[in-house]
This record gives C-alpha cells, structure tokens and sequence, in this order.
C-alpha cells in the first residue's frame, strides 16, 4: 500500500514540479481567471445585492474554464520522450498513475482557486468573508470530482487532433450536475434562507462515484 | 539450433510459446516461440516491420498476449504484470525520462515507480556509472540524445531487472559509448540476467555472446534456421 502512495505521490510531485520550474500551467490558469473575473465584473458591474446572487455562478464558471486549461495540458509532459509508455510500465496498478496524474491536477487547480475567491470576493464587493472556510470546502469538494472526470477525459482525448475543443465537448455536458450542485451549494451558503446539506450531499455523491470509476477507467482505457 | 532450444536440464528465465500479435487484421507475429536462461543474450535481426518493436513491446507488458503463453521468472506474465513489470527494464527508442528533472530525480522517480527504494548514494553512484556525475544536478532537457540513453540504461543499476528488453540500444551512442554498453550488458548477463535487443547493427553485438534470433513473416528463426520451431 506504501508503494502505491509512494509512486502516486511521486507522479504528482513531478507534475507540480514540473510545472514550477517551467511557470506553465499554475501561472496561465491563475491569469485566466483573472482576466474572466476582470471581464465579468466591467461588463455587469453589478450592485452588492446582485453581485452576491451571481457570484456562485460567475465563480464556478470561472473555476470550470480554468479546470480546462489545466486538464487540456495535464498529460502534456507525458508526451515527451515516450514518458507515457514510461508511466504504463511502472510496476504499479494502471489506477495509480491515474491517482498520481489527478493528485498533481487536483493540488494545482486548488492553488488557483484558494487565490480566487478572495479576488473574486473583493472585486465583486460581496462580503462572505466569514464563509470563505466554507465557501472554500465547497470549491475543494466540487474540484474533486471536476478534476477526477477531467483527468480521465484528458486521458482519452490526448491522442485526438483536436483534443482541447474534444475535451471540452465531453467534460462541460458530464460535470453540468456537479456544477449545478456546487452553484447551488455556494449560493446556500451566501443565502440564509437556503439549506446548502442537500447539495454538499449531492456533491460528495458525485466525487465517489467519479472517483470510484475514474481509476478503473483509467486502467481498461491504456491496457493497450 | 531452434529459438526456443534450450540444453537438458536448462530452466529458462524467459519463455514465450505461440505467441500470436495483431493489430486490427494486420498480424506481426505468428506463433513465436523463444525461451532464453539466465546469462543468455537474445538479439533479434530482421527487416523493418518484421515485429522486432511489437516483440519487445510484447515482452515488456506493453501488449498483452493475444494468444499463446509468456512466462518471466515462472510467473504467467498475464496475471501478474506488476510483478512482472518490477522484474523488468524496457529502454526502447525513447528514453522515458522528464527534461525538467535532474538525473537523479528521473531515477528516483523510476524507483518510486518500480517500489524501490534506493539510497542517495546508490542513485548517484548510477549517475557516475552513466558518466553523468559532472551533470548530476542539470535537468535532463540539455542533455544530448547519447546521455539520455546512458542515464535510462543507468536504471538497471537501481532496479536490477531479470530481463533487459533493448530496441536499438546503440542508436545514438559514440564509439565510447558503444564499449561503455557492451561492459554493462556483459556484467548483467554474468550475473543472471537475460537480454533480449533488436539490432540492426549485428558488428556492435559482436563483443558480446548472444543468440542470433531473426523475425521473418511474423515468426521466429535461429540461426541457420530454414524452418520455425
């Protein structure tokens, strides 16, 4: 079992690495959200009241297509000097190289966004600051099965031409019901007539299973 | 001498047995049989597109077996790849190493990929062994092709595999080079192990002691060999 964490963690380390030292995808995603949150705020300048009743949507808008962006390069480092076929012939089950792969996604979207949403709170004027633990504890929930669907959707469109517009196709009609749990569960949380329980509930829901399938699916996917 | 001869009493270390591989209809290899013991070096000659790369990926679980049997160290390869995989080096014409990594952490990487866990003075010692030392903190991307290729062949020091699976291990490597591999491989077959590498380049084999195993139509032949077994 030590093994099994012990190469995940390293494919994730790697990855994190990897992405440090190059300022690849860390940097981009973190300027894309930016620039959307930007754009957002200038083209509805929303009053306080309004801010706070778009914010749930705008935020996991934001956190979707900055997801994309750092799914669409996730097995980029894979593709040089055959590292791949390097991955697939680890003594380890297929699953933990999907586990590695996902750890590293998942730790550098949750920079990204642990950044965000106090630039987001401030740009928009809204004040939840005392919900941002919460807040954040939702977005961490909702990143978990985002980031598990989306690293098993990069995986099977890495070979395709097109695989950023391929990848995209797939992953925003499969995550809709985790987006809608996780808006709802945000807005919940800023609204004290809402019950957010029912959506976190729908949220873990949907981690265990994304989570569940993803490795295995991951493993049947490469077996050849 | 048949591919698959082996003397009374000589238990092989690798055994395939009808070893059948397609892909789609298109089929490469049609009933291979091989069975090499330990200190044996298999080298496989043939035409491009005779299967030698679909063999040794084969070999190395990266193609499960479609039909036939495949047998490492008495394990049945298909139900216990990791195993298997752990038992193994696979350095074909890439060398799977991460340009943003130094050499020490690509083979402490390959080692927590395989459950190993070596000390920092064995994976530097493998660094010197590829005649990287001077490099040991430099990331692999400036590397030239020839040092890559020592630094992936410097992986059998960490894991020391049963099987060394080679697709033109001399593609790339100087004349120095060229020496410097035929040492290692002649050290890892004295100690038990077994290599199996496609060559087109059967002068560089010479200096070591090997089986000259030729793919023709998707079958096996040994040397001198009109018929498959």
């Amino acid at each position: 079992m030590l093994t099994v964490w012990r190469a995940a963690y390293r494919i994730a380390w790697k990855d994190v690495v990897g992405d440090w030292r190059q300022r690849a995808t860390l940097s981009s995603m973190l300027f894309f959200a930016i620039a959307v949150l930007v754009v957002f705020q200038v083209a509805f300048d929303p009053d306080r009241r309004e801010a706070t009743r778009l914010l749930p949507g705008l935020l996991w808008v934001t956190v979707l297509f900055t997801s994309l962006m750092g799914l669409g390069r996730v097995f980029q480092a894979e593709e040089e000097d055959g590292a791949f076929e390097g991955l697939l012939l680890a003594a380890v089950p297929r699953g933990v190289v999907f586990l590695g792969k996902w750890l590293g996604n998942l730790l550098l979207t949750l920079l990204v966004e642990i950044l965000l949403l106090p630039l987001t709170l401030v740009l928009f004027n809204v004040d939840a600051w005392g919900q941002l633990p919460v807040i954040l504890g939702v977005l961490l929930l909702g990143t978990l099965g985002l980031t598990g669907l989306g690293v098993l959707l990069a995986a099977m469109t890495q070979a395709a031409r097109s695989r950023e517009t391929l990848l995209a196709l797939l992953l925003l009609p499969l995550t809709a019901p985790l987006l809608i749990a996780g808006v709802q569960a945000v807005a919940a949380l800023l609204d004290p007539g809402m019950e957010a329980a029912p959506w976190v509930r729908l949220l873990v829901i949907f981690d265990v299973v994304y989570l569940a399938l993803a490795p295995w699916a991951f493993g049947w996917l490469v077996a050849e | 001498m048949s591919a698959n001869h082996q003397p009374a009493g000589v238990i092989p270390l690798l055994s395939i047995c009808g070893v059948h591989h397609s892909f789609g209809r298109h089929r490469v290899l049609s009933g291979v049989d091989l069975a090499l013991a330990v200190g044996e070096c298999g080298v496989l000659l043939g035409a491009n597109g005779s299967g030698k790369s679909t063999l040794l990926a084969l070999l190395a679980t990266r193609f499960r077996v479609q039909r036939g049997a495949y047998h490492l160290a008495g394990l049945v390869v298909a139900e216990h790849g990791e195993e298997v995989r752990r038992r193994l080096l696979f350095v074909g014409h890439h060398t799977h190493l991460y340009g943003h990594l130094t050499p020490l952490e690509n083979l402490q990487f390959f080692a927590d990929l395989h459950g190993l866990r070596p000390d920092g003075a064995l994976l530097r010692e493998a660094v010197g062994v590829a005649g990287l030392a001077r490099h040991a903190e430099q990331p692999v991307r400036w590397f030239s092709a020839g040092m890559k290729k020592r630094l992936a062949l410097a992986r059998l020091l960490i894991s020391r595999p049963d099987l060394l699976l080679l697709d033109e291990p001399y593609s790339a490597l100087d004349a120095q080079g060229v020496s410097w591999l035929n040492a290692l491989l002649h050290r890892f077959l004295q100690a038990g192990g077994v290599v199996v590498m496609a060559s087109h380049d059967p002068e560089r084999v010479a200096a070591l002691s090997h089986r000259p195993l030729r793919l023709r139509g998707g079958r096996l032949y040994g040397q001198g060999e009109e018929e498959p077994c």
